[in-house]
Formats: C-alpha cells, structure tokens, sequence
C-alpha cells in the first residue's frame, strides 16, 4: 500500500483528486474563483493528460475524481474523457448546467451508465434571485436541464452557493430539486469564497489553508491544496495553495501534501534530492 | 526607486506552502521571493545555496574571494552589490573588494600565494575551458582536492545565481545600497 493509500485509508487524506479541466465558461457569475468568462485564458488540461491523472490518483490510493473549470462541459471531448476517467475512479464533474441542449444531451452518451456524477449550480428557487448573480437564463436552462439528465440516468448533485438563505427560501429551493429528481442527499449548500471575483465584489467569506480540506487539484498551472486554491484574481492564478508546478509524476505533488498535511519536514518525501 | 523585475517577486500573502517556512523570519529577498514561484526548486536550492555559499569546512572570507569575483566576472549587479557587503562584514578591505571587482590587478593587492590561487581559480571557472596548466599548477600547490571540489561547487552555484539575478533584474536592498554608496562601493 503506498502512502497515500495509508493516509486515505485511514482518515488523514481526503480521497478526492480534483482537476480543472479548464477555466472558460459561457457565464461570468459574479462570485466566480477564477474569473471565468468566455473570453479568458483557457488553461486546459487536455483529454489525455485528464485520464494519465486519473490512471495515477488509482494507483497511488486516490477513491474519488473531481473535474472542475470553467465550464468543461464547454470542451466537446469531455464525455468521452470522463468516460474513460471513470474506468479508473468515480468521477463527480461540476457544472453549470446550462448547456445541455437536446443536441448537447445526446453528447453525454458516452457517461450513461458510467460512474460519473454532475454537480449543478443552482442557488436560489426564484429565476431573478438566481440569476442576478449567475445571468439571464440561467435558471430556467437549469430547471429545465436536471430532469433530462436525471431521465438519462446520471446522477445529478445540486451545489447551492449562497452568503445567506432564508428558511423558507431554502425550503422552496429543497422543495424544487426533489420535484426536479434530486433527492436531499444530493443537495449540498456551500459558502461562498472570497476569492476571484468575489473579491472585487465583496461577497463572502476568506478561507485560509486550514479552513480547506487538502484535496489535491491539478492544473495547468500546477498542484494546489484544494480546488480552492487556483483561482484567479486580476488575470493573476493565485499561489498562496500552490503546492507544487509539478504533476507528473503525480507522486510529487501527492507526497508534497501528505508531508503538508502531516507537518513532516522537508525533504522527506523526496527520494532523489541534494541536501 | 521603482525596482521593475522580470516576475513577481511573491509577497508573503502569496507565498506558496512549501514556500512558507522561508517568509517567517520577514522578507527573505528576492531570491527566495522569485523561487517561491516554484516551491520544489525553492525547497531543493535553498539547502543547497546554503550548503554552497554559506559556512563550511573552508574560511568564510576565502568564500566571499570566489563569489564577488566570479560575479564580477560575470557582470552581475545584484550579487556584487550583496556581497560587497558580506565581503566588507567577513574583513576583507575596500582596496581588496574593489580588486576583485576587476578595478586593479588582483595580483597587485593579493600578496597570498593561497588567496592568489583561489582568485585564479575562480577567473577560470568563468571562462568555457579547462585552467590552463599555470593556474591548476598554482592551485595543486595551495590547495586540497577536497577544496577544489568546494570551490568549483561554489563558483558554479554562484554563477546560477548570477544568471537569476541578472536574468529576473533583482533589486539590490535599499539598506545596502545606501551603505555601498557611503564607501563609493555601489
Ligand atoms: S462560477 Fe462557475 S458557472 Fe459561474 S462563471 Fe465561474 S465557472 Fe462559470
């Protein structure tokens, strides 16, 4: 068992590796991490780097796939690549679900009867609330999305990122995803980060390392400690998380931030080193 | 002074985790400061600089002859500056800097045949060919081979160094800038 493996087994990693698959998106909400937005710097991992990294998080004792971006369901090779992602690990891919037109629906055959998941944004159950953070439209592509992904058989999580919910506003939002077939298991409500975007416009809350769970996160960029850490203030991808520019082997990062997590002293991760 | 490098040089808000130990003690320069973008080779380089650069089984001022004159040699600012003043902090006196420094003649200043053969030495190791057969003579003479291994080592971190800082334009500190200009050293 490599360490890893150990340090997932018993409590001391969290088993998820995430991804950002890219960090385009056709919206620009505006408490985004990464600034995302049509036009910006596409920083994509590439199909087959996103499965070389799913091959290795296996191997080395990884139980579970994030992708996020961005959008990645922008990228038209992504349901094939996650179909191949998840012959390794279950894959739970985020979304903003407002891109699944019938056409686009058909797309997803290749993820029907794998394990990946979608986690979709959906932050209020009012068109207007939503959408004043997130864009015009935004709500009812989603409402109207979820069921039909549901009818194809994925499993659908909805992600709510909000400062603060009324009760009874979070009872309709509750309310409106089991009439959407999620059921409350699959609800997760998050804060949001004051990172990115959420910056310039003041929303949310600071999150310093020890308030994330070190959930290892390739990019283009770099390993980070959690999908957290590489967002994007300014143009500028953040470095506060980074752990380390290199991430294959994925064993380097990976030990990197076993010894984080368990303060071990430099170096002893390494085996081939100067010192 | 509006010191315009060629990357960031990371602030502690954003120095990366690995990075993170090296910013405890206050602002850790620019050399870490532009490492930091790469915390592994951070990591790696900074036990090795110190291993190279910093106190060992040879004298310190003997260590500061190869580092000013292998970055005069090299034409690098920033680390001529920087270690003017460690220079001047290890003894070594301004006529004696400045000959390093390609100013004068260092045989004119340098009367140790041993300092002479480290200075040799160190014009050497600066240039793309092996010493020429005066200047290994001169160093088999006054030095031992595990000094020579030493030396090389730290002329050749040394002149990575240079290159950073020469390549990255790193700002010379304030502080000793000020006080180089004070003994017309900067
Ligand atoms: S928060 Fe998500 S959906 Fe919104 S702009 Fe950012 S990446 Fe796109």
């Amino acid at each position: 068992m490599s360490e890893i493996a150990e340090a997932v087994a018993g409590g001391r990693l969290p088993g998820r590796l995430w991804m950002y698959a890219n960090y385009h998106c056709n919206l620009a909400c505006t408490y985004c991490l990464t600034e995302s937005a049509p036009q910006v710097p596409r920083r994509e991992l590439g199909p087959t780097r996103m499965v070389e990294i799913a091959r290795e998080a296996s191997e080395l004792g990884f139980t579970d796939l994030g992708v996020t971006g961005g959008e990645p369901f922008l990228l038209m090779w992504l349901p094939q690549t996650l179909a191949e992602m998840a012959t390794h690990l279950p894959v739970l891919v985020l979304t903003n679900g407002t891109l699944f037109s019938p056409k686009r629906l058909a797309r997803l055959e290749p993820i029907r009867g794998s394990s990946v998941a979608m986690q979709i944004s959906l932050d209020r159950p009012d068109p207007d609330a939503n959408d004043e953070m997130r864009g015009a439209e935004n709500f009812a592509k989603v409402v109207d999305a979820i069921p039909r992904l549901v009818d194809l058989g994925i499993r659908v999580r909805i992600a709510t990122t909000v400062e603060s919910i009324e009760d009874a506003e979070l009872d309709r939002l509750c309310a409106l995803h089991r009439q959407l077939g999620v059921p409350d298991e699959d609800h997760v409500i998050r804060p949001i980060v004051r990172r990115g975007r959420a910056v310039d416009y003041r929303l949310g809350v600071d999150a310093q390392r020890d308030d994330l769970p070190a959930e290892l996160t390739i990019t283009t960029d770099g390993a980070y400690w959690s999908p957290f850490g590489p967002t994007v203030h300014s143009g500028v991808v953040g470095t506060d998380l980074l752990i380390t520019r290199t991430t294959s082997p994925l064993s380097v990062p990976a030990n990197a931030l076993l010894r984080l997590v368990e303060a071990r002293p430099p170096g002893d991760d390494m085996t081939l080193n100067i010192r | 002074m509006i010191a315009v490098t060629a990357v960031r040089l990371l602030a502690a808000a954003d120095a990366p985790l690995l990075a993170a130990p090296y910013y405890r003690g206050g602002d850790p320069g620019p050399i870490v400061r532009s490492l930091a973008h790469v915390p592994e080779l951070l990591e790696a380089a900074m036990p090795f600089i110190g291993v190279a650069l910093g106190p060992s089984g040879i004298p310190w001022r003997t260590k500061e002859l190869v580092i000013v004159r292998v970055s005069a040699r090299a034409g690098c600012r920033y680390c001529v500056q920087a270690h003017t003043a460690v220079a001047l902090d290890a003894g070594l006196t301004r006529d004696e800097i400045l000959a390093l420094r390609l100013a004068h003649d260092f045989r004119q200043v340098f009367t140790d045949p041993r300092e002479r053969a480290v200075i040799a030495w160190s014009d050497a190791a600066t240039s793309l060919t092996p010493p020429d057969p005066q200047t290994r003579a001169e160093a088999a003479e006054h030095l031992a081979e595990h000094e020579l291994v030493e030396l090389t080592v730290l002329a050749g971190a040394t002149l990575m160094l240079n290159r950073l800082a020469t390549m990255l334009e790193l700002p010379t500190a304030p502080s000793t800038l000020a006080r180089l200009n004070e003994l017309a050293l900067a």
